[in-house]
């Protein structure tokens, strides 16, 4: 079937009519050109199984893709009339087509179509077709370089967004957010106010499950990690159902009410604002009754949790000191260990981050935060 | 594979460590060429960046422009001081004629590249989630051609990248992911999963594929 002759490494090899050159997935690294004679490449669409057959002309290359790309073949090239190919290695094929710019332009046309087409496929079938808004994507890449403190970064982003959206939804706020980097005050205010961001926030809470993804030395995973906290802070997570947004400051210094104004920002991500009213309630002095106690005492532990979601550690490591120094019988305290534990993970200070998890989980053995604790204790362990 | 010194003076731009060179979601006209230091691309996925690659000195990146003007799908940071060699849509013909060696490479990246969606696309058409999980894994297997598929092979993968690979939420993956590891045919870990038998989950794949097509 082939009588090879090899003239500069390129061999020659005449097939018979019903012959197979190669069979689909076939692993090699031969290139062909079909000199003369008729060859039909069958293969399968990917949607829907259907044979594509695809005829081979005289002066064609076939076997480009999957030599090139080391892959399997994709489709059976079988011999339908006598025909002479010529057999390319990939040096050969290399050497030959530098010498002919123009055909790997002509094949690199063929080859951006069909990965336009397989990617229209791809968007189809994942349903992205309308969903993503680069607009508002490219405003969120600079937010989150803004709120990581890198700053160069973001401000590439807003300039980007701002020549390409000049009058759009977020002009106003990169307009201010280079100001703020520019001038120097964004260094004092990471993390102000973040844009609501919905699908973000949405996504992040599904980590909540980190068996796989909790791969720490890929922080800032402080997203992730806090939406786990909010496991434990049950009433907490009904804040965003249950409360109004508060738009303005409460008319009224009632204790209760404020915290939950509080709760109103933090579920929104206004981390300054729910601060604000936090410190608040640290201010008042006159406490009526046990239940605001406990408000007071939970508002100590929520000034800690909102500087920890800011990513501002040190002033969350003040917060939970200062919680467990005032009342240091307060059932919140396993969960303020248990967040300076994160705390000195993020900080890479593991020693602090083992010591911490192993008191919540002597406090806590039985409980889901308890588990939480070993689970990431055994975690760094394994690093 | 270094391009001529001439070239840069006429399409050279310098770019500082930590500097942009294009940003996830940008428009994009323009692909690169690196002559020397190093680019980190890097995606930002539920706010996490992560780094997608690490390129260097002959390197070509951004080559999606080419194609179509389309946003960018991720983006471009330098690592060191970087000198590279921008190139517009416009002018690639005509830079191509002069640099046959950079179309030959952008013929080999493109083939990979095609694979690659493909291989996708088979994965996403599966109508079963766990074998999507599944074949996420063989396909993640056949990347490496080394691996010895009769014995247990270690993917570096986290859930996430799976979830992505198989267009599904990383709920469900995981619950997947934890079935599959009572069943013992997987083993969790923080940053890879250890299949027992990948030839298992090959099989069981093949054989849904042919019969969604009977």
């Amino acid at each position: 079937m082939s009588n090879g002759s090899p003239t500069q490494g390129i061999t020659t090899r005449t097939y018979k009519p019903g012959s197979i050159v190669y069979f689909e997935n076939d692993k090699s690294e031969n290139i062909y050109i079909l000199k003369s004679g008729l060859i039909i490449l069958t293969s399968q669409k990917l949607e829907t199984g259907e044979e594509v057959k695809e005829e081979v002309r005289p002066g064609e290359f076939f076997g480009v893709k999957s030599a090139l790309g080391r892959y399997p073949r994709e489709e059976t090239a079988q011999v339908i009339k006598e025909s002479v190919v010529l057999v390319l290695t990939l040096a050969d094929f290399e050497r030959l087509i530098l010498k002919n710019v123009n055909v790997v332009l002509k094949m690199l046309r063929i080859f951006s179509n069909q990965l336009r087409r397989i990617g229209r496929a791809v968007r189809e079938v994942l349903g992205e077709t309308s969903t993503i808004n680069p607009e508002e994507e490219l405003f969120k890449i600079g937010e989150y370089y803004y709120r990581a403190g890198r700053f160069n970064q973001a401000r590439y982003a807003y300039n980007k967004y701002l020549d390409y959206y000049p009058n759009a939804k977020y002009s106003d706020l990169a307009t201010k957010r280079i100001r703020e980097i520019d001038s120097g005050q964004a260094e004092s205010n990471i993390a102000p106010q973040p844009v609501k961001r919905k699908e973000v926030e949405t996504s992040t809470e599904e980590l909540k499950d980190f068996t796989l993804d909790d791969d720490i030395d890929s922080m800032p995973a402080k997203e992730s990690v806090v939406d786990e906290m909010d496991d434990f802070l049950g009433e907490n997570d009904s804040a965003s159902s249950d409360f109004d947004i508060a738009d303005e400051s409460p008319k009224h210094e009632d204790i209760s009410s404020l915290f939950y104004d509080a709760m109103s920002f933090y579920s929104q991500s206004e981390y300054e604002s729910a601060l604000q009213i936090y410190k608040k309630i640290l201010n008042q002095k006159a406490l009526k009754n046990d239940a605001e106690n406990k408000i007071y005492q939970k508002a100590h532990f929520e000034i800690g949790r909102t500087y920890f979601k800011m990513g501002q550690y040190n002033e969350a490591i003040e917060a939970f000191s200062l919680l467990m120094k005032k009342f240091p019988q307060s059932e919140l305290n396993v969960n303020a260990l248990y967040h300076l534990a994160m705390i000195y993970e993020v900080k890479k200070q593991f020693d602090k981050a083992k010591s911490y998890y192993q008191k919540v989980i002597s406090l806590a053995a039985k409980e889901e935060i308890g588990k939480q604790a070993s689970r990431r204790l055994k975690n760094l362990e394994s690093r | 594979m270094l391009l001529d010194e001439k070239l840069f003076d006429k399409f050279g731009v310098e770019y500082e460590p930590n500097d942009i060179i294009f940003c996830e979601f940008e428009p994009g006209n323009d692909f690169y060429f690196i002559q020397s230091g190093r680019v980190e691309i890097v995606k930002i996925i539920n706010n996490r960046e992560k780094t997608l690659d690490i390129l260097g000195p002959g390197d070509v990146f951004g080559e999606m422009a080419i194609l179509e003007e389309e946003p960018r799908s991720a983006s471009a940071i330098a690592i060191d001081h970087v000198k590279l060699l921008r190139f517009r849509r416009e002018n690639f013909d005509a830079l191509l004629q002069g640099n046959p060696q950079l179309a030959y490479k952008l013929l080999v990246i493109f083939s990979k590249r095609i694979y690659d969606a493909k291989r996708r696309l088979m994965i996403l058409l599966l109508d079963d989630p766990q074998l999507k999980v599944m074949d996420v894994m063989n396909m993640l297997a056949e990347q490496d051609p080394h691996l010895d598929v009769q014995e247990p092979v270690t993917l570096r993968v986290t859930v996430q990248e799976i979830a992505n690979w198989a267009g599904m939420q990383i709920n469900d993956v995981q619950k997947i992911l934890t079935h599959l590891n009572k069943l013992g045919k997987i083993e969790l870990f923080n940053d890879r999963v250890v299949v027992r038998n990948i030839r298992d989950f090959q099989r069981l794949v093949n054989s849904r594929r042919k019969s969604m097509y009977a």
